[in-house]
């Protein structure tokens, strides 16, 4: 496969060169059925535009050219998302690629990464994260899943929960108890475990939206060699926290609060409530509120874009982004009036929209990445120089 | 945040935050401002020759008339400096009226004008507003009538800042041709001057014109369905800066809470140690950052000559809207989060606050300006 896409170097072409190419790109090649899906797609649905994505280079655009990665820069990194995003593209087993992948690239062994990363690119594994526990949340750190060493392997027992798509996942990275006795993030460590073995059990956990993309995850006497532990014994708390450089700022872009709003709007046309000065008000203010959570994300992806640092400070975009994403959800519910009790795709004089989806899919952005209440305990203590 | 490569143009834009950020450190002074509450003309004349000294009243005017040809970038980062030490005005109001006689046609009156706001000898600020405000320019009863080549200007403005001090007035007016912008002498016959007492008890200009004579040479715009542009995109203009003060009214009175918050012991703890309080303080510097990110795009818009009315109308309110409300919001939960001594007049914070009411409502609050918004909006679907 040879064309105006093949891998060359993107990192030549300025940011708008490249944004053309990416769009141009992605029009082309995401599949049309899979285009704007309100429902996050099995792997079985999305495994031939993954291996479209592979064979045209294009499958990861924050690895290394000679790991077979795009080799992008941090703010290319960010137009490839926009635009991946924009095109409506169907979300694939993406922990492989932008987890563990990065991770062992710049912390596993050779060894490491010779065996796992060419099957990430040819699709045979698939991976997810394996961190909460039922009785760790928040306090991650407080996790008990035990590994013990027995000769050349790990023997795991405990239970994860909130898994991604576990049950389409081949390996899980896992962050598991290596000691008890000392202070609980000293105790921890990150290994990898092939999920297709006996003692590995996924059950699927309904969400208020009535889908099914969370699992429960129980590990009985499951193994893993101790070479598939990913840095020393003991130091996988660090070795996650790692892994939270870009997801910092992605996890606060403005994209899940625009995408409401354009709901929130064909909405508000269909229905005829742009008419409705007291409407009005309130969308002009959530219209502002999502322009303004864009400016923020922008001031942050203008300093990656100059090769600047920033530290906490980014943990209130996630903040603004994710809570203005759910007040636009609200505004569609209480502007849907009666129709907001109905669940499913609605007749809205003549256009059919699901009025409550939004609304329910994003009481989880808040949850999950650390919560809302976490980032603002982060930013207390590590901008704002609060006391503890 | 740390940029690792400063352009000439930033490190142009540094220098004039360190050289403010060192005018408000040395002259920062809470009982003299105490002192002057309730007098005239409502800011330290003194101070202002030291500002004309440094050239910031010529920030963005031309350097054919005396400026320094600067941008917005470089007039917004001097009044979020003089906006920690509430000492801005009367800055605003007078680049306000300055690009007003910029943006309209009268070539000799900018030249005559212009230069005397450079060094501050004359400082001219805008009568455009009338009975009980609002930011709808042409909704004006101000009137002229033609007299011979003159016209006589009759009518009443309100809300007019640094009146106190000015050496002339911008007045918009009502005529048979349409609405125009006209300069009086503030000693012109027929102009009386008082005041109304603003939030912070700095002055507020009620203007009464009787029948005041204007010769062709003081148009400042024609009468005529144009007659407004100028007043209107200055205003757009203005609306930036007093937002830019008050992004930093915002970080000095939170910077006071942080500092309160981490050395008043109750309950045997620092305050800022409890989590409902640190949440509120973190939900206080997320409208900082969110002022501050929007005034950066506003800059982006304001000083791209490309950008269409429209445009920078849209920006306009956006940034007002949000500098209005998330200044206001900040400044009155810091007097909560002081707890009593917050809610004393000896204690800084309050003056911060009145500050805050000032610039919030001043050039429209945010409700004014998401229902502008929301108007621009509905023509540009259209």
């Amino acid at each position: 496969m040879s064309d105006h896409f093949t891998s060359r170097d993107w990192n030549a072409l300025d940011d708008d060169e490249f944004r053309h190419i990416a769009a141009a790109f992605f029009e082309q090649h995401v599949p049309r059925h899979l285009r704007h899906l309100s429902r996050r797609p099995r792997w079985a649905e999305v495994r031939d535009w993954y291996l479209t994505l592979s064979g045209h280079g294009w499958l990861v655009p924050n690895w290394p050219k000679e790991w077979g990665g795009m080799g992008l820069t941090q703010s290319k990194i960010l137009v490839y998302l926009e635009e991946l995003e924009r095109s409506g593209a169907p979300r694939v087993m993406d922990q492989g690629l932008m987890n563990i992948g990065p991770l062992l690239i710049a912390r596993g062994t050779d060894e490491q990464r010779r065996r796992f990363l060419p099957k990430i690119l040819s699709g045979e594994h698939t991976w997810c994260q394996g961190y909460s526990e039922p009785n760790a949340g928040s306090d991650l750190a407080s996790l008990r899943t035990e590994a013990r060493i027995e000769g050349d392997e790990f023997v795991i027992n405990g239970q994860k929960i909130w898994t991604s798509v576990a049950f389409d996942a081949t390996h899980m990275f896992a962050l598991v108890r290596t000691d008890k006795t000392v202070k609980k993030q000293a105790g921890i460590s990150f290994v990898m475990i092939d999920m297709r073995q006996s003692g590995v059990t996924v059950r699927p956990i309904r969400n208020i939206a009535g889908h099914e993309e969370l699992c429960e995850v129980f590990l009985d006497n499951v193994r893993t060699p101790v070479a598939n532990m990913v840095g020393e014994l003991n130091d996988g708390w660090n070795v996650a926290k790692a892994l939270l450089g870009f997801e910092r700022i992605w996890s606060g872009s403005p994209r899940q609060s625009m995408l409401a709003l354009l709901r929130l709007q064909k909405l508000a046309q269909a229905s005829g409530k742009v008419h409705d000065p007291v409407f009005a008000d309130k969308f002009a203010q959530v219209t502002m509120d999502v322009l303004d959570s864009a400016a923020a994300y922008e001031r942050f992806a203008l300093i990656m874009r100059t090769g600047g640092s920033f530290g906490f400070e980014v943990s209130m975009l996630k903040i603004w982004a994710t809570e203005t994403c759910q007040r636009v959800t609200e505004l569609m519910v209480d502007a849907a009036g009666d129709l907001g009790a109905l669940s499913g795709d609605v007749d809205v004089d003549g256009e059919e929209m699901d009025i409550l989806y939004p609304f329910l899919e994003c009481r989880a952005f808040t949850i999950y990445g650390g919560s809302s209440q976490v980032q603002r305990n982060i930013v207390s203590k590590n901008v704002l120089d609060l006391p503890s | 945040m740390q940029e690792n490569y400063l352009s000439e143009a930033q490190q142009q834009i540094e220098m004039l935050r360190e050289s403010a950020a060192d005018f408000v450190g040395r002259n920062t002074d809470m009982k003299r401002l105490r002192e002057r509450r309730g007098t005239l003309p409502g800011y330290e004349t003194e101070h202002l020759r030291h500002m004309a000294d440094l050239g910031w009243l010529g920030i963005v005017l031309p350097e054919a008339h005396g400026g320094l040809g600067l941008g917005f970038s470089e007039l917004t980062v001097v009044l979020q400096e003089l906006g920690k030490g509430l000492m801005a005005d009367p800055l605003v109001p007078v680049a306000f009226a300055a690009r007003v006689l910029q943006h309209g046609d009268n070539e000799a009156l900018k030249q005559s004008l212009l230069p005397q706001v450079v060094d501050a000898s004359l400082l001219p600020c805008v009568a455009w507003q009338e009975g009980l405000g609002g930011i709808e320019t042409a909704a004006i009863e101000t009137r002229v009538e033609a007299d011979g080549s003159d016209l006589l200007l009759t009518g009443r403005k309100r809300f007019v800042a640094s009146a106190a001090g000015a050496g002339g007035f911008v007045v918009s007016a009502r005529g048979a041709a349409g609405c125009g912008l006209y300069w009086i002498g503030a000693q012109a016959a027929g102009v009386t001057v008082h005041h109304e007492q603003r939030a912070d008890e700095t002055p507020s200009g009620v203007l009464e014109f009787d029948r005041v004579r204007i010769t062709p040479a003081d148009v400042v715009s024609a009468a005529g369905p144009q007659g407004l542009a100028a007043l209107d995109r200055a205003l757009d203009e203005a609306m930036v800066l007093a937002g830019a003060e008050m992004l930093g009214v915002v970080e000095a009175v939170l910077q006071m809470a942080l500092g309160y918050m981490r050395t008043r012991v109750q309950f045997g703890k620092p305050i800022g140690s409890f989590q409902a309080l640190q949440h509120k303080a973190t939900d206080l510097y997320v409208q900082q950052e969110l002022v501050r990110a929007v005034l950066a795009e506003a800059i982006r818009v304001f000083d791209d000559a490309g950008t269409s009315a429209t445009e920078r109308a849209l920006m306009a309110s956006r940034f007002k809207a949000r500098a209005s409300d998330g200044g206001l919001r900040v400044a009155r939960e810091v007097i909560q989060l002081h707890g009593a001594i917050g809610f004393t007049d000896e204690y800084d914070a309050g003056l911060y606050l009145k500050r805050a009411l000032v610039l919030s409502a001043w050039l429209g609050n945010a409700s004014a300006h998401r229902r502008r918004f929301a108007a621009l909006q509905q023509e540009v679907a259209v």
